[in-house]
């Protein structure tokens, strides 16, 4: 199945822009580290889709649980 | 965190040590691996280890009076116990090379004297010459053997001695009886072992039985001049060949560890799934062919108890041993950032139901340990939050908006529900202290035991939690509480045993006028986790039933956590599908619960099953679960309706701005939301920020919204579309526990 683009797809409420895909700072359990999601150029404001929570998110979230 | 806070919870646990038979062999031979060994025809292999503990495995194959045969647990089978000393010398026989190992290192300087070169003096002299010592053995008669040089069979010993003395190096003075220690004078070490009614040179008064030491710190004395037979003649040399190595090295006399206690060879364990098989009779004149000493060997049965982690999911799931379980506890305390810890989904997925103590002979509770583990790391700040939030949330809401007392002067009952009654029907609580009030003048105090605070290693709460529930029953005028949940009677007993309680059940079931419904015509009592040990409230449970007409079958399993305990389903959610489905499976007929989190666990799993209250209040109940949300409007319409009922006080729940908010939430998404704990009001709170604000993400083609709220634990998302002011369908609620840092 083809990924959905939701930079296409979704449209930041608030400024009316499409979002970019950006480099942005993760934490959990003390760790850091960066992964790309799609973004408000404008604002800033990161999108976090369901796939991406419930899948590799988690995923890493088990594994920095269990380091 | 000292090690030994962690290693005393499992100090008791007998796994990994021998098996009773190898505290009764004179050379704790370890039958297990040997056996093992031998079982699978790795001739050479179990050879090593024969030779390694017995030292001369033709003498002891053949010499040998078994005493492993009387501990032996293949007698629980009703079988015979293992032919040991057949299989030994099956091993000897088809043992390709049998050539004792040259070991390379450097030779000593110190030197040794062996007065005897019988059994106890050669297997010392074969130990220390083996380490490189120089050793020396002096020998009144012509030649080695002792006792045994009358044997018939000497040739074959003779043989034996011959081979394991071929790859060391030792002085054997034969012909030279030594009548004085002075003669030995130059020597750093001396071993007496002149054999029954040998000379112990004036030194039996001091002789040390323990430690095989006498009142001259350099001589020591053993063997059949002691009383030992010949097999522990054979043992006790060879240990102490290894004090004396100590002694050479450091000067002092000290007990090698691991020492066995014979007590030991009495602990069984109950074999409950091994089956009879008779014992392999040889067919041949020459003792077992090697097909036959296999067989005989595959007899053993191991015994290593791992009760525990064959009867617990969890423990079978991770299959860590008890005692390397406690070690990881305590180095998990020591990690730091760059060291991985190791025991994190073990210590959050434990029911702490308490199973593995009851089932354990010596009464180990690993969930304790992992308790202790969950207290440690929330002290540390090192625990995962997200594992625990929702239900500390629920306590704090227990706790604060949702508890209420009532309590008329002079009651000696204050009926204490627990938090999970009501909110899971409120008609459980309403009929039971409609009851409890006409029957007793009962009051009713509706709050948290702090079993979430417990479960996720809280102290802080609990101890706060405990305090708090002492000062209102202290201003009740300290009544007997009443409890209809198991859980929350197990912590009362745990941190407030000041406080009397008594089972509800135990107290409805004394009430003769009271028949519950026959819901069914049989079925089984599913008995909390918690309520093991309880015989007051499990019994009043059957009474009631019984009462109803209900045909009772009792359980293979009692007192087995439905799932629920531990709070553990978040941590590891497909090991929680596990069990609530086998606990679903545990009896083919419908199941009598008393505790509101089995009911919802089973219903969760199509269970057929009744919470004892329905019977007893008759009352109609399906398998239907209330939402989240829903159980808390019940927890405040119960407060609500009390309050206004028997005090006239109104009660003004806290106001949201969201409450208005009405949400379409279709079943599918429901099921996912209850399973990941996200409540209708946290989804609400999302939408009306968002809404508020314009914060959130618009997809113009299905005319659809995202929007997400960042809490302190979780950032909540939920995906939504407009149908009215105020009304939304809910499209995706979903939650991530990691944080982005927005720039």
């Amino acid at each position: 199945m083809a990924k959905m683009n939701e930079e296409k797809t979704w449209k930041c409420g608030k400024c009316n822009e499409e979002l970019k895909k950006k480099k942005t700072l993760f934490e959990y359990m003390g760790h850091k580290f960066s992964h790309e999601v799609p973004t408000c150029p404008k604002c800033g404001k990161v999108f976090i889709s369901k796939e991406l929570a419930e899948g590799r998110m988690a995923e890493v979230e088990e594994q920095l649980e269990d380091k | 965190m000292k090690m030994e806070e962690a290693t005393r919870f499992t100090s008791r646990c007998i796994n990994g040590e021998p098996a009773s038979c190898s505290f009764a062999c004179p050379f704790h031979l370890d039958m297990r691996s040997f056996l093992e060994k031998a079982g699978k025809g790795r001739w050479a292999a179990a050879y090593k280890e024969l030779k390694k503990s017995v030292v001369f495995p033709v003498i002891v194959s053949t010499l040998c009076d078994q005493p492993c045969r009387e501990r032996c647990q293949r007698t629980l089978t009703g079988d015979e116990p293992i032919a040991i000393r057949d299989i030994e010398a099956a091993v000897v026989r088809y043992a390709k090379s049998r050539k004792p190992e040259a070991y390379f290192i450097p030779p000593k300087t110190q030197t040794v004297a062996v007065v005897g070169a019988g059994l106890a003096g050669l297997s010392c002299a074969l130990g220390l010459a083996e380490k490189k010592y120089q050793v020396t053995v002096f020998e009144a008669r012509e030649g080695w053997g002792g006792c045994l040089r009358e044997h018939s069979e000497f040739e074959k010993f003779d043989e034996d001695i011959k081979l394991q003395f071929s790859a060391v190096s030792v002085e054997f003075k034969f012909g030279k009886e030594i009548k004085s220690l002075d003669e030995l004078d130059g020597f750093d070490a001396i071993y007496i072992a002149t054999g029954q009614d040998g000379s112990s040179f004036g030194l039996s008064d001091s002789w040390d039985s323990e430690m095989l030491i006498t009142s001259n710190p350099k001589v020591f004395m053993g063997g059949g001049l002691c009383g030992a037979s010949p097999m522990e003649a054979i043992a006790q040399g060879n240990e102490l060949s290894k004090t004396i190595e100590t002694f050479l090295q450091t000067g002092n006399v000290i007990k090698s560890p691991g020492g066995y206690d014979k007590s030991y060879c009495g602990r069984y364990l109950d074999h409950e799934d091994a089956r009879s098989v008779p014992l392999v009779k040889a067919t041949g004149a020459d003792g077992y062919s090697e097909q036959e000493a296999k067989q005989e060997a595959q007899r053993c049965l191991k015994c290593d108890c791992e009760k525990c982690m064959r009867s617990c999911e969890m423990l079978a799931l991770f299959r860590k041993k008890p005692h390397r379980m406690a070690i990881e506890v305590f180095t998990d305390s020591q990690s730091g950032s760059l060291s991985s810890r190791t025991m994190t989904r073990e210590t959050y997925s434990c029911n702490i139901c308490g199973y593995c103590k009851s089932i354990c002979p010596e009464s180990v509770d690993l969930g304790e340990l992992l308790r202790f583990s969950r207290t440690a790391r929330m002290n540390a700040g090192t625990h995962p939050a997200a594992l625990h939030d929702f239900w500390l949330r629920e306590m704090d809401f227990s706790t604060g908006e949702g508890e209420f007392r009532i309590v008329p002067d002079n009651s000696e009952y204050v009926f204490f529900p627990g938090c999970q009654l009501g909110a899971s029907n409120p008609e459980h609580v309403y009929g039971a202290y409609n009851y409890l009030r006409e029957k007793y003048n009962a009051g009713i105090y509706t709050s948290c035991c702090g079993a979430p605070a417990y479960w996720a290693g809280d102290e802080k709460r609990m101890n706060g939690n405990v305090e708090r529930i002492k000062r209102e029953w202290s201003e009740m005028g300290e009544p007997v509480f009443v409890f209809a949940c198991a859980t929350c009677e197990s912590i009362f007993s745990i941190f407030m045993p000041e406080i009397k309680r008594i089972s509800l059940y135990e107290l409805l079931a004394k009430d003769e006028s009271i028949v519950p419904a026959e819901a069914f015509s049989s079925a089984s009592v599913f008995d909390p986790c918690a309520a093991r040990g309880d015989e007051n409230m499990m019994e009043g449970v059957r009474t009631l039933a019984q009462r109803g007409g209900i045909q009772l079958e009792e359980l293979k399993e009692k007192n087995r956590c439905c799932g629920y305990g531990g709070h553990m389903r978040i941590a590891n959610p497909k090991l929680y599908d596990q069990i609530t489905e086998n606990r679903s499976r545990a009896g083919d007929k419908p199941y009598i619960v008393y505790c509101a989190n089995c009911r919802e666990v089973f219903a969760s799993r199509e269970k057929e099953c009744r919470h004892i209250l329905d019977l007893v209040f008759g009352l109609e109940t399906g398998l239907d679960i209330p939402s989240l949300e829903e159980k808390r409007k019940n927890s405040l319409n119960i407060k609500k309706t009390l309050l206004k009922e028997l005090t006239g006080v109104d009660f003004v729940p806290e106001a949201h701005e969201w409450d208005s908010l009405k949400l379409e939430i279709p079943r599918d998404v429901q099921k996912e939301m209850d399973e990941r704990l996200i409540s209708e009001s946290d989804l609400k709170e999302t939408i009306w920020m968002a809404e508020k604000n314009e914060d959130r993400f618009y997809n113009e083609t299905e005319d659809v919204y995202t929007a997400s709220m960042v809490k302190p634990v979780l950032t909540y998302w939920v995906k939504y579309k407009k149908k009215a002011p105020e009304v939304f369908e809910i499209l995706e609620a979903y939650y991530h526990r990691m944080h982005f840092i927005e720039e």
